[in-house]
């Protein structure tokens, strides 16, 4: 990268610019029914260039890709034509982030261990799973990760991250004389806990048996439908995407500062983003352009408190310190005891397709492909429904667990029940 | 155009190649040259910039017992240091060795060719390109009153890869060119409407836009309308871009062969058996159609090949990537595909479609009591192991006494049994259209680009 920096320093024409190099490591191990079928390394690095040029007023710029065969020779002519097309772009001017310095690295306990081994120790783990008679694991896939962030610009900024991180695909499957049926399980992690990887294995084959004798309920019926850390985090997404400065910025954001998004008798919803969560894979201290991530609470009680996202659009908007693009996402807990939650029937989500949400369209649905139905008295295992409800509707009335987990991502409720949904 | 770069390096793959056969009994080498730009403007904002694009190697080795793969920036160097680096690189422990699985030998047949299809994009300038966008942006701006932003994109695609083993040495290159209009458009509250193309050539991607500059404010201004629908079973007409969404759901996920490997596909116990309705067909391949994955060759060096999945309602042939068709004994079908050069191969559809029947339009709308006709992909997940199926089109029109009315629906979530759907189908219509517009996940992960479509087909299903 020395030899790019003195190069872009010497380009006259350009009035700033930025480098964003991602350096990618990593050690794959592919299994089918416990034998190993591929062994992968990966040895990479994604080096972005965007040349900024002051024009007219106006801020023009424009990114390319710089790769290792390149030459100087290869990259002044890079450069140049990123310049005449920087001419082209009349944006608002808006500025760089300045001068701040740091080489950090994301806590791991896989930190300076050997990926090979830890990726061999990661699938023992999911191995080592109690699976019921019937039982297996088709499929599992590890993926041990090194990443190397370096940010740096024009205008003094010079910040370098690392990173360890791992991610793990199974599918866990049961099988007996009648059918085979099927689970998916994914998780990443910046924490390797073996025994909280065995045992979380272990329930996703509990669930596949489940799976097995799963019935179709009597449908229509309107119901409590309950979602788990993964669906509530996907839900989170699509509303924090929604209150990004960008949408603002474009007029294409549906939820306003000061709406009241639950207004009803359901527990408020607070939803904080921030840079860093223990032990998740998205942590970071700085998004792409450098800014160092602190936190912003999108909704406070139920109300839409702020908006969030780039430096960029942050400042077209007139935030005098834009967030950043923050990865993770915090939920505060609610009411909702395992006592309350028993005391209604309700419907248990444990894989559902993919969870459909859609502020525009008011929708929130999807196939479940597993959920247990509880009715007060006994759990049954369910299948070959759809849910649907309008989101507005449900947000009012959505009750959130008092217990908190970390998932991915997200931290917070491990549950949140919806009230009074469509189910087919 | 071949990328120059990847020609440069024909030798040093060559070199790669015999220096790892001496420990592989096997040994490829994938080089991959994509670029790509974006032209993108709003009212408010434009851009001009290098797309997702990407420039490396990965070698594939094989012993007859695991594969191997390394993936990497440049072949250039000491090409003896570079084998010893990758044969370190990818050694395991003796504990994972003893698990390896077996498998027969590779063929590696002889085939030099170079493979090239012209694209038009040299005849654009960047600037003729983004004021494009920016026209096409503000003519969805004047179209109502209630557009509060329109965005225009063009992107331009071109792919180069060369493939080499002892034996083969293969090149091509060619194109594809997507163009994007979205409309916001505010009635009391807001609504997004959009309008996708993708063509061989930037020329046919501007004639779409340019007719779809209408389509999208009239969309909006009907999706400001909608109403959720009333979920239940009923009778549905498809558009083909809904048609696409399901075979690519239903048995184009279902049939990809690393999950025969796996025991993760019901079909793989139906071959030869009904699935479908008998008046349905159904292909897959890269020299199926001309679409947005008609390659030469796969990421395994497999020539493209026109793929028969299902003849007259019955399941007859499966997609394969060279290591999945090593397992099971069989032939490879040029579906070996990976999300890029960092990433492994697997088994994936390329161009996903219903054969044309006999029905016209009118007719099978006509025919419907009371239901829907669905409209545009918004997405799918695929279920290959218990056969469900989940597909939500961005809307749907009712159809009452046999007439579209004005009554649009959105979003609509289409579910339930993969084959209970495929039987249902009564219809099939004689448009066909194949939508070279999307992106394909296997699970949730391994992003590659894949089209989809066919006929109007009349389905019974479930909405919601």
């Amino acid at each position: 990268m020395k030899k790019l920096i003195e190069i872009l320093n010497g380009v006259k024409k350009a009035s700033g610019w930025q480098i964003t190099e991602n350096a990618k490591t990593s050690n794959e191990l592919f299994f089918v029914h416990e034998k190993l079928e591929t062994v992968r390394a990966t040895d990479t690095v994604d080096t972005l260039v965007t040349i900024y040029v002051e024009h007219d007023d106006c801020l023009g710029d424009s990114s390319f890709s710089v790769y290792s065969y390149m030459s100087d020779e290869d990259i002044l002519n890079k450069i140049n034509a990123a310049i005449e097309r920087a001419k082209l772009v009349f944006n608002r001017p808006y500025k760089l982030v300045e001068g701040e310095k740091l080489v950090a690295e994301i806590p791991s306990d896989m930190n300076g261990k050997d990926k090979i081994k830890l990726a061999e120790s990661i699938a023992d783990a999911v191995f080592a799973a109690k699976a019921p008679e019937g039982g297996s694991l088709n499929a599992l896939e590890v993926f041990v990760n090194d990443v190397k962030t370096r940010v740096v610009n024009s205008r003094g900024l010079d910040k370098t991250q690392t990173k360890r991180y791992a991610f793990v695909e199974a599918i866990p499957t049961f099988t007996d004389e009648k059918q085979s049926v099927e689970v998916y399980f994914s998780a990443d992690f910046s924490n390797f806990d073996k025994d909280k990887l065995t045992e979380d294995i272990s329930t996703k084959l509990a669930e596949a048996k489940a799976r097995s004798v799963a019935q179709k309920p009597t449908t229509p019926m309107r119901v409590n439908v309950v979602l788990r850390a993964d669906d509530i985090s996907a839900l989170l997404d699509e509303l924090s995407s929604d209150m990004s400065y960008s949408a603002a910025y474009t007029q294409s954001d549906y939820y306003k500062i000061g709406d009241d998004i639950c207004g009803g008798n359901g527990d408020k919803i607070t939803l904080t983003l921030f840079g860093v969560v223990e032990g998740s894979k998205a942590s970071s201290y700085f998004d792409d352009d450098g800014v160092a991530l602190s936190s912003v609470t999108l909704v406070k009680d139920g109300v839409v408190t702020a908006k969030h996202g780039s430096n960029r659009f942050g400042q077209y908007l007139g935030v005098e310190r834009p967030s950043g693009v923050l990865p993770c996402k915090a939920l505060e807990t609610g009411s909702l005891s395992q006592e309350k939650l028993s005391s209604e029937p309700y419907i248990e989500c444990v894989a559902l397709s993919a969870l459909q949400v859609d502020v525009y369209s008011d929708y929130i649905g999807g196939e479940i492909r597993t959920a247990f139905y509880h009715d007060g008295k006994s759990c049954t295992p369910v299948t070959g429904i759809t849910m649907s409800a309008k989101l507005s509707e449900v947000l009012k009335t959505a009750l959130l667990s008092d217990k908190c987990v970390v998932q991915g991502s997200y931290k917070g409720p491990d549950k949140m029940l919806l009230k009074n949904v469509s189910v087919l | 155009m071949f990328s120059k770069y990847l020609d440069a390096k024909r030798e040093d793959c060559r070199k790669l190649v015999a220096e790892l056969k001496k420990t592989f009994s096997y040994v490829s080498v994938l080089g991959t040259d994509v670029r790509s730009t974006v032209y993108r403007a709003d009212k408010r904002v434009s851009s001009v910039r290098d797309g997702s694009g990407e420039c490396g190697f990965v070698v594939k080795m094989n012993d007859g017992n695991s594969f191997y793969e390394y993936s990497f920036d440049d072949v250039s160097g000491d090409v003896k240091k570079l084998a010893a680096h990758i044969i370190k690189s990818v050694k395991v422990t003796p504990s994972l060795c003893s698990r390896s699985i077996s498998a027969a030998a590779i063929s590696d047949e002889p085939l030099k060719k170079d493979f090239s299809r012209n694209t038009d994009f040299d005849k654009y300038s960047d600037g003729q390109l983004l004021e494009k966008c920016k026209e096409f942006s503000g003519l969805l701006l004047k179209g109502d009153e209630k557009v509060v932003n329109g965005i225009a994109m063009i992107n331009a695609l071109s792919v180069s890869k060369l493939f080499v083993t002892e034996n083969r040495e293969l090149s091509q290159h060619y194109g594809w060119a997507y163009g994007y209009l979205i409309v916001v458009y505010v009635d009391g509250k807001p609504v997004q409407a959009r309008e996708f193309s993708g063509e061989p050539t930037i020329s046919e991607v501007l004639v779409d836009m340019e007719a779809g500059v209408k389509k999208a404010v009239d969309l909006a201004r009907h999706l400001a309308k909608a109403k959720p629908i009333v979920p239940g079973v009923y009778d549905v007409i498809t558009d083909p871009s809904i048609s696409g969404l399901i075979a690519h759901e239903a048995f184009g996920h279902g049939v990809e062969m690393d999950q025969f490997v796996k025991d993760r596909a019901m079909a793989k116990n139906f071959m030869g058996e009904y699935v479908a309705s008998p008046i349905v067909d159904m292909h897959d391949g890269a020299a199926a159609t001309q679409s947005v994955a008609s390659y030469f060759f796969d990421d395994d060096g497999v020539l493209a090949h026109d793929t028969q999945i299902i003849d007259k309602g019955v399941l007859v042939a499966g997609l394969s990537d060279l290591a999945s068709a090593t397992q099971l004994s069989t032939m490879p079908t040029g579906n070996g595909r990976r999300e890029s050069f960092k990433r492994k191969a697997y088994s994936r559809m390329t161009n996903t479609f219903f054969s044309a029947g006999k029905d016209k339009l009118e007719d099978m709308i006509a025919s419907v009591k009371h239901g829907y006709m669905l409209f545009q992909t918004n997405n799918g997940m695929e279920d290959p192991k218990n056969w469900q199926i989940q597909c939500t089109a961005e809307y749907g029109i009712e159809i009452i006494d046999g007439k579209l009315t004005d009554n649009y629906v959105s979003p609509v979530v289409m579910s339930g049994s993969v084959p209970e759907l495929l039987k249902s189908i009564s219809m099939v219509g004689d448009n066909f259209k194949v939508i070279g517009a999307g992106m394909c996940g296997k699970g949730y992960k391994e992003w590659v680009r894949v089209s989809d479509g066919g006929p109007s087909l009349k389905v019974r299903v479930k909405l919601g």
